[in-house]
């Protein structure tokens, strides 16, 4: 061939990017940490005791800083949740899950708890066939609104713990410092420019009503 | 009298259209963070409602990057490739420099009594800050705002559980950007003494030369040794254009306090949870 020699280097780089390319976003592909939980199928396969390791997702999510859940009660496993509590029938729900009262989906779209956590009894979340079990969640209770909802979707945390509350450096370390970072950089901006501009003012007064007239202080 | 060119028509209509886009994404955006409220449920009923309020929202956050996007490019566009790096270190560059900081601790001393009024060139610090805060606060809400633009298909290329951190970085922005806007920009450019009660530069693209000689002295003085200040010369705007300047600036000024202390007033009534 008559190609000159950069045109030679180049052309065998594209060749070897054409076929290296595809290999790595299959592996990216593979490498898809929600991919192996978001089916969505019920009682067919990944809802099979044991099937699914469910603290997975929970290891990925540590690396990054995201939510990892604390100890999980053992009631979360339960077929219904609220076996055994006295008075269940005649409470609401926030009289005991006090710090679930608000969320942006209580607050802003109206959503009772029960739109999400459904039927009685309500099954724990972790219980094989809850619909709120991490496995399904995004098809059986997020994809009720949101369209199209997948299991990384689903890890939006809709009961947000307090950003700026010390446990959250712990619970969600990105949140907690992110967060923070706002805040100071928000704060620290006014605690320099409101006192500054203030006295800046006020120099300008005395400038204009002071005895020299105003030229150069 | 006569006035000095200082922005040229592209950037006036650049600055113009981030006032409006500016304006309408804080009231969609109030809107929404305060809908809990009479208020923000008043401000979303302006545009039909929540549902409305936050599409409008969003297509206007598109606009406002798309204007980002095309000032990037007339900014490199307006780079002197073959001159740098020194062609961006001169006194008519926004890039911050090394006197930028001796002028800002010399004005310090000044506003306190102990040095004399620094002589600043074309741009001063705080209006260096104050283009560069736009590219940081636009970055910020630019990126979180379209992770948040559409949430499903964002969490195919992140986990979910980012955007409950683009939510609060967007709000903490966003009400930085707002209250900034607000209080010291509002401030600086209008309601100290020296510009009180209206300053239309970045309207009329001009300033009368004495003020200049004031605020920017070395560079008025550096157009004249060179002798280029006749050209940069440009008359006054006429009357009725210079009172539209005043009412439009007045209107977007009363609209921003308006914002700021409505919202300050109902932040009691907001659940949310810190």
């Amino acid at each position: 061939m008559h190609l000159r020699r950069g045109s030679r280097y180049l052309l065998t780089l594209l060749t070897c990017l054409a076929v290296l390319l595809p290999a790595v976003v299959i592996a990216i592909d593979e490498e898809h940490p929600y991919e192996a939980a978001s089916s969505g199928y019920f009682r067919d396969q990944d809802t099979v005791p044991g099937g699914y390791n469910i603290y997975r997702q929970d290891e990925k999510a540590r690396l990054w800083g995201g939510p990892v859940s604390g100890d999980i009660k053992r009631v979360s496993f339960q077929a219904d949740a609220h076996l055994g509590v006295t008075g269940y029938e005649t409470r609401s729900c926030v009289s005991c899950h006090e710090e679930q009262r608000y969320s942006l989906h209580t607050s802003r779209g109206q959503t009772s708890c029960v739109q999400c956590h459904r039927g009685q009894p309500i099954a724990g979340l972790y219980h094989y066939y809850s619909s709120m079990n991490p496995i399904r969640r995004h098809a059986y209770i997020c994809a009720k609104c949101h369209e199209g909802a997948s299991a990384s979707f689903a890890t939006y945390v809709v009961h947000e713990p307090r950003p700026l509350k010390r446990d959250t450096a712990e619970s969600f370390p990105l949140f907690y410092y992110a967060v923070w970072f706002m805040v100071i950089l928000a704060v620290g901006v006014f605690a320099v420019f409101l006192p500054y501009v203030t006295l800046w003012g006020v120099r300008e007064l005395i400038e204009m009503f002071g005895k020299d007239g105003g030229r150069n202080g | 009298m006569a006035n000095i060119k200082r922005f040229t028509t592209i950037q006036r209509l650049s600055h113009f259209v981030l006032i409006l886009t500016f304006m309408l994404l804080s009231v969609t955006g109030l809107a929404w963070m305060y809908i809990e409220t009479g208020w923000g449920q008043g401000l979303a009923n302006l545009f039909g409602g929540y549902i409305a309020v936050l599409e409008v929202h969003r297509i206007t956050g598109l606009i406002l990057l798309a204007g980002f996007v095309l000032h990037i490019g007339y900014m490199l566009y307006n780079i002197n490739w073959q001159g740098l790096p020194r062609s961006i270190l001169g006194p008519d560059s926004l890039v911050f420099q090394r006197k930028d900081w001796r002028d800002f601790v010399q004005h310090l001393g000044w506003i306190v009594g102990l040095s004399k009024e620094p002589r600043f060139e074309r741009w001063s610090w705080w209006e260096k800050f104050d283009y560069w805060a736009v590219w940081w606060g636009l970055l910020i809400v630019g990126v979180t705002g379209l992770m948040l633009y559409n949430p499903v298909l964002s969490s195919d290329y992140m986990p979910g559980w980012l955007l409950n951190i683009a939510v609060w970085v967007h709000r903490i922005e966003a009400l930085l950007a707002m209250a900034h806007i607000f209080t010291i920009h509002f401030f600086v450019e209008h309601f100290r003494p020296r510009c009180f009660p209206f300053s239309a530069t970045m309207f009329e693209g001009s300033k009368d030369i004495e003020h200049l000689r004031q605020e920017h002295p070395a560079w008025v003085e550096r157009m004249e040794k060179e002798g280029r200040l006749s050209d940069i010369l440009v008359p006054a705007a006429p009357v009725p254009l210079r009172i539209l300047h005043f009412v439009t600036g007045y209107a977007l000024i009363a609209l921003g306090v308006f914002l700021l202390v409505y919202a300050i007033i109902n932040v009691t009534y907001l659940t949310l949870a810190f």
